[in-house]
């Protein structure tokens, strides 16, 4: 695996933490315990579960021509553009009584897969990268919206051991969505 | 059986028969019907000015993007001299999409296809394998270029038509331009785009957005009640009524168009007095742009506005500024006061356009704004904040989006498609005294007259030639 010192989004990223070494599966487990509670509507849980300092965003992407791959990723304009105190602003709504975007709520379904985690220069940080599909129904539509994603976290283990999502960035596939809002987490 | 005037849908209904100006009401039926979708491609996407964008999106000669204009793909690009153009993106040659990418900078566009080039400006440049003259000679080259649209900015804001010969925009716009005028046209340098638009398909019909932006005040108390309970309103001033209630926001001027424009035009002294603690009565105009610039504009810039407005317009702009409001057909726009935690106050501003994709679907664009010369930090408050309310993920917009679909939903039902939108709450005090204004003014609570007249307008070009 390669150990040469790279970049993901300013981060110095290094070895790669081997799938199935105990710190890989401390941070799978985290995904899919978050991946559970967003599904199951535990918002509050969730939000315990990010760094304050959390810097969450998800570019917008457009077409362009293969030479032009990164000018893909817009990252002026955003889908989502947030930090810890707007996340728990959307929390806080999502559970008033009139968010109606979510109320009644999508039944969502995240697939997390495709698990890498790097080391960082910070010893307690971990560079993530992952898959997600999220499959969303809404009222009796027969059909689902699929939101899919690469996500690039950088998750944090606190001086307690417990881990924390400190950045996320969500780069989505499609360049126009094809579910009518983001009211859902990525 | 479709005529080009007062057009009659194969079973027999005209479409005029779908509204009833008597009562304010108009059958659902439009919602939903593909006939009616389809003469409105020709009657109102081929017939009216359209927003494509802005043109800081597109600043360097040979940049270019591709936007719509009813279901037709344009490019949008800018050519050596600076000029922009609106080109439709079909091959003139076998009719493959020109430009496959959403945005670019080429001074030449060739078609993947058979290798057909064309220029910034539309002009066909050639075939490949000049010699043999790919293209034919029953055609002269100038006739083979990328077909045009009529293209005109305003403010930087990029609209067009493929009504070559009708009114100008300025006509278009008519007596709402003196409004419009006050957010595009106030600053020294202008506005420009913070990025490129946020996109993404709701189900549903275009007009349940069209007309929802011809200054839908009265959603917002309900739709949007979030706001009042736990959101950015939810702090009063004293007296102003409980919790959730946002009906002290819904008083001020509305401002409506024979041409389906509509501005809302909510009481600035409210804000002053809760924002500030000034009394407004005592505050001359500067002294009210001083405590309360229009938003996404700093103390600092509000000089400027005198070079760009007239007395009559500060007036307003300092008494009852357009706040949102819509262009017709699809086009929203927001220039809001966000009240902050600390007690300040963050603009935002934004405009939607709700492109057709079909009877029961539409493409929702947002651009959001900001002054040239607004300060950075400024900047990027007024993008964080517009992209957490409006748009994609914006808290209060994700609401509107969810609604529509429903709406269009209704308009499938037999008996559905025969209920009615209403629009009968109506104004009935008219301008206020001294208001400077042209247009069609009404003052007091949010009633329905704004949509009304969108609707009016929408039935005058359905039943145009
Ligand atoms: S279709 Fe474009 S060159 Fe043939
Ligand atoms: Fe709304």
């Amino acid at each position: 695996m390669q150990t040469n010192q790279e970049k993901q989004d300013g981060v110095e990223v290094g070895a790669y933490v081997p799938i199935g070494s105990e710190a890989y599966s401390e941070i799978v487990s985290f995904l899919y315990e978050e991946a559970m509670l967003l599904d199951n509507l535990r918002l509050q849980e969730w939000s315990e579960r990010l760094a304050t300092d959390l810097v969450y965003t998800a570019p917008l992407r457009q077409t362009r021509l293969g030479v032009d791959h990164e000018k893909t990723f817009i990252r002026s304009v955003q889908h989502f553009h947030d930090n810890y105190r707007s996340i728990l602003g959307r929390i806080m709504r999502l559970s008033g009584k009139s968010a109606w975007a979510e109320d009644p709520p999508s039944r969502t379904r995240r697939m997390v897969t495709n698990v890498l985690v790097r080391e960082t220069s910070c010893p307690n940080e971990f560079a993530v990268t992952s898959y997600l599909m999220m499959t969303r129904s809404r009222f009796s539509a027969d059909d689902v919206d699929v939101i899919s994603c690469e996500r690039r976290d950088i998750i944090r283990r606190e001086e307690t051991g417990e881990f924390k999502l400190a950045r996320r960035e969500a780069l989505l596939d499609q360049s126009v969505l094809g579910t009518p809002n983001l009211a859902v987490f990525l | 059986m479709l005529t080009k005037t007062n057009p009659v849908l194969s079973d027999g209904t005209r479409v005029s028969d779908l509204i009833y100006p008597d009562t304010r009401e108009v059958q659902m039926r439009v919602l939903s019907d593909r006939e009616i979708y389809e003469l409105e491609m020709d009657k109102i996407f081929g017939k009216t000015w359209l927003m494509l964008g802005h043109e800081s999106e597109i600043p360097n000669p040979g940049d270019f993007m591709v936007r719509d204009m009813g279901e037709d793909s344009v490019i949008v690009s800018r050519d050596k001299s600076g000029e922009v153009h609106v080109l439709l993106n079909v091959c003139p040659h076998r009719g493959m999409r020109v430009t496959l990418t959403d945005c670019g900078n080429s001074q030449i566009h060739k078609c993947i296809y058979h290798g057909w080039a064309f220029r910034a400006n539309g002009d066909f440049v050639g075939a490949p394998v000049e010699k043999e003259k790919m293209h034919g000679s029953m055609l002269e080259k100038a006739e083979l270029g990328l077909k045009r649209a009529r293209c005109t900015l305003y403010g930087g804001l990029i609209f067009a038509t493929w009504n070559i010969e009708g009114p100008s925009f300025e006509e278009f716009l008519g007596d709402a331009k003196w409004y419009y005028d006050l957010l595009f046209l106030r600053s020294d340098k202008g506005m420009e785009v913070l990025g490129p638009p946020q996109r993404f398909i709701v189900n549903a019909n275009w007009k349940t957005a069209g007309e929802q932006s011809a200054a839908d005040g009265f959603h917002t108390l309900t739709l949007h009640r979030w706001l009042g309970e736990i959101g950015n309103y939810s702090k009063k001033g004293e007296g102003e009524g409980e919790g959730g209630d946002l009906s002290p926001e819904m008083y001020g001027v509305e401002v409506s168009s024979p041409h389906g424009h509509a501005l809302r035009c909510i009481d600035l002294a409210r804000k002053i007095r809760r924002i500030t603690g000034l009394d407004p009565e005592k505050l001359d105009v500067e002294e009210k742009l001083k405590a309360l610039p229009p938003a996404g504009m700093t103390v600092d810039m509000v000089d400027q506005l005198k070079n760009n407005l007239s007395e009559d317009q500060l007036k307003v702009l300092t008494s009852m500024p357009p706040q949102v409001g819509g262009m017709f057909p699809n086009i929203l726009f927001g220039f809001v006061y966000i009240p902050q935690p600390d007690g300040t106050v963050v603009g935002s501003m934004t405009m939607h356009t709700y492109i057709p994709r079909g009877p029961d679907k539409l493409e929702f664009c947002n651009w959001i704004f900001a002054e040239k010369d607004a300060p950075p930090e400024l900047r990027q408050k007024m993008l964080e904040q517009t992209i957490q309310l409006f748009g994609t993920s914006g808290m209060v917009e994700q609401d509107d989006s969810d609604t529509w679909p429903h709406m269009t939903l209704s308009a499938k039902g037999a008996m559905g498609r025969h209920m009615t939108l209403k629009y009968q709450a109506v104004f009935e005090k008219g301008a206020p005294e001294g208001w400077p204004g042209p247009g069609i003014v009404n003052e007091g609570f949010t009633k329905d007259d704004t949509q009304w007249h969108w609707w009016l307008y929408w039935n005058e070009l359905m039943n145009a030639e």
